[in-house]
């Protein structure tokens, strides 16, 4: 097994990734927005753009941690549901106000028409982070905190409209696991995305990406967070993570249909998405 | 088609993959097959007989029972879908392509209360007992409802035109003057529209969309060349092009009216149509007038410039 560039049992690698990100929970979201130049924020967007929910969708969302993709998902939903009962309205201008009133009582109104998003993590302190971060923004309906292990997933079968994992899988241990439990909590129709580190093809670009990688990363994680080795695992375990293609073939394997990929900036992030049919 | 459809059938585990390569020895341009697993939703082509709504995913399933238990890798023996053998795979699993199909004539159901968008499509899938992510297949225009209604309505269309002919070759039916033929079959064409009128224009504007100019224009074409064709036209010379230039003028423009027709039963958009089809059986008139004056004017000018070589003596042979 490999964890960053060493080699190491099963076991010590889930012990050692549980420990990086203990060590980094706190400053996890300031060393993304400094890595990435705050570029980590665009590739979210467009997961949660792909993704296109609708009000109703119930989403799980692996190794979420701080909850970056349960906001985003949140706001989108809202605005969509605005979108919604706005056309109803218009629809329905002739109601009396007693007759809209009632409607709001009966919850006909509700600003997020159901959805709901189950952010599961493996690791009590970036769940712990999450929370806050939730209670800091103002996000309180429509969002569950549960710990739980992408290999083992504490769930029931067929019950999600939507698994994301996004920027986690790399730290998995048994990624044909994650796949298979993600394939087993999803709805017939549900939909697998998975948004991470993938490779450069374009030569001159990867021999830039690497500098900036090696260089400038664990630097970045010594000055802010106090802590190279992390950082230097967390550039290692990109190099060693499958190829785009190659995970396309394991996110088949585990019975996705329609698995496709979109490389975002010449493929050091790529979206994976596949349909449980 | 078939290999595709292998493609999407079940797969077959690792283990097996050697002894099917042996097998078949032809299949080298086949990718890896996928591991053996039963499909939650792609139903047996035998089922799709049997028209059973996909009410509950669980019930579908055709190895386990629906005791709530997916076992991961079950083996397929008793489905001989998947052998890699040619031909054989296409028929036992309906294709990702099918099961599209399905939900997007669901869909359609909710185009007049939701547009055409993805959450029409959505709300299809819901009714075929997928989750509602299942419209993240599409694209989120909702071009492909839309490409999906207009092939669908072409086919019914040329099923129509079909029965006609039929009808008249067994001699039940008297054959149409060419204008009324034309009349009917655009009035039946446009009246499969009548259920989505209000949404048809947002319709229009994305057919126009340059991604899917390609498409649609094939179908309209398509469609012009099918109406012609039971018209009876068989010309292979350049009046081809002047007639489906001209039917396709008829239809757009037709259509086109009818979005802004508020009239009882739409009487002024087929009013609208008599008169653009009458104008076009006029225009045919006239156009081979125009030729025969023409030949005539260019005889005359022929015969006049022979005569001014005469009175000018350049036609003298010595």
């Amino acid at each position: 097994m490999h964890f960053g560039f060493q080699t190491v049992t099963e076991e010590e690698r889930r012990e050692k990734i549980y420990q990086v990100f203990e060590n980094v929970a706190k400053k996890y979201d300031v060393m993304n927005d400094s890595m990435t130049l705050g570029i980590h924020r665009v590739w979210k967007d467009i997961l949660v753009h792909k993704m296109n929910p609708c009000p109703g969708t119930l989403l799980l969302d692996v190794a979420g941690g701080t909850g970056d993709i349960a906001f985003r998902f949140i706001n989108y939903v809202r605005s969509v549901r605005q979108r919604q009962l706005q056309r109803k309205l218009k629809h329905h201008q002739n109601l009396s106000w007693q007759e809209i009133f009632e409607s709001y009582q009966k919850d006909e109104f509700n600003s997020l028409g159901d959805s709901q998003v189950v952010v599961c993590d493996i690791n009590r302190e970036m769940l712990k982070v999450g929370k806050q971060k939730a209670e800091h923004l103002g996000y309180s309906e429509g969002l569950s905190w549960v710990l739980g292990n992408a290999e083992e997933l504490p769930f029931d079968d067929d019950k999600f409209d939507v698994y994301t994992i996004a920027f986690g899988i790399r730290n998995v241990t048994r990624i044909d696991l994650a796949l298979q439990e993600a394939y087993r909590v999803l709805k017939p129709g549900g939909r697998f995305l998975c948004l991470e580190f993938s490779h450069v093809s374009n030569p001159l670009l990867s021999r830039l990406y690497d500098l900036y990688s090696f260089q400038v990363i664990p630097v970045l994680g010594e000055v802010i967070a106090g802590d190279w080795r992390s950082y230097q695992y967390l550039v290692e375990s990109i190099r060693q993570f499958p190829p785009q293609e190659e995970l396309k073939v394991m996110i088949e394997d585990a019975g996705f249909f329609k698995v496709d990929y979109e490389n975002l900036n010449f493929g050091i992030v790529a979206i994976h998405s596949g349909f449980k049919l | 088609m078939w290999c595709l459809s292998g493609l999407f059938g079940s797969r077959v585990g690792p283990a097996l993959y050697p002894l099917l390569r042996v097998v078949s020895k032809g299949n080298q341009q086949y990718p890896p097959l996928r591991a053996l697993q039963a499909s939650a939703v792609l139903r047996r082509a035998s089922d799709e007989h049997k028209k059973e709504p996909l009410a509950s995913s669980s019930q579908q399933h055709f190895d386990s029972p629906p005791a709530g238990h997916q076992p991961e890798q079950k083996p397929q023996g008793p489905h001989p879908s998947y052998t890699g053998q040619g031909g054989q795979e296409s028929e036992d699993y309906e294709s990702e392509e099918q099961l599209q199909h399905r939900i997007l004539t669901a869909a359609l159901e909710f185009v007049p209360e939701h547009g055409w968008t993805a959450e029409a499509i959505a709300e299809g899938a819901k009714t075929l007992g997928l989750s509602v992510a299942a419209a993240g297949m599409f694209r989120s225009d909702g071009s492909e409802l839309i490409l999906h209604f207009v092939s669908e309505c072409n086919s019914k269309l040329s099923e129509l035109l079909q029965k006609e002919q039929k009808l008249v070759q067994l001699g039940e039916a008297e054959k149409k003057p060419i204008d009324e033929f034309l009349r009917d079959a655009v009035e039946a064409r446009l009246r499969m529209l009548i259920p989505y009128i209000e949404k048809w224009p947002q319709a229009l504007s994305i057919l126009l969309l340059p991604r899917n100019i390609p498409s649609s224009l094939n179908l309209l074409t398509s469609m012009i060349d099918d109406i012609w064709h039971y018209a009876g036209d068989q010309s292979t010379d350049f009046n081809w092009y002047t007639r489906r230039a001209v039917l396709t003028g008829i239809y757009n423009t037709t259509e086109l009216v009818m979005m802004q027709d508020s009239s009882p039963g739409f009487e002024d958009t087929w009013r609208f149509l008599g008169n653009r089809v009458a104008d076009a059986m006029a225009m045919s008139s006239t156009a081979s007038q125009v030729q025969s004056t023409g030949e005539a004017v260019v005889q005359g000018l022929m015969g006049a410039a022979v005569t001014i070589k005469n009175l000018a003596g350049l036609n003298q042979r010595r």
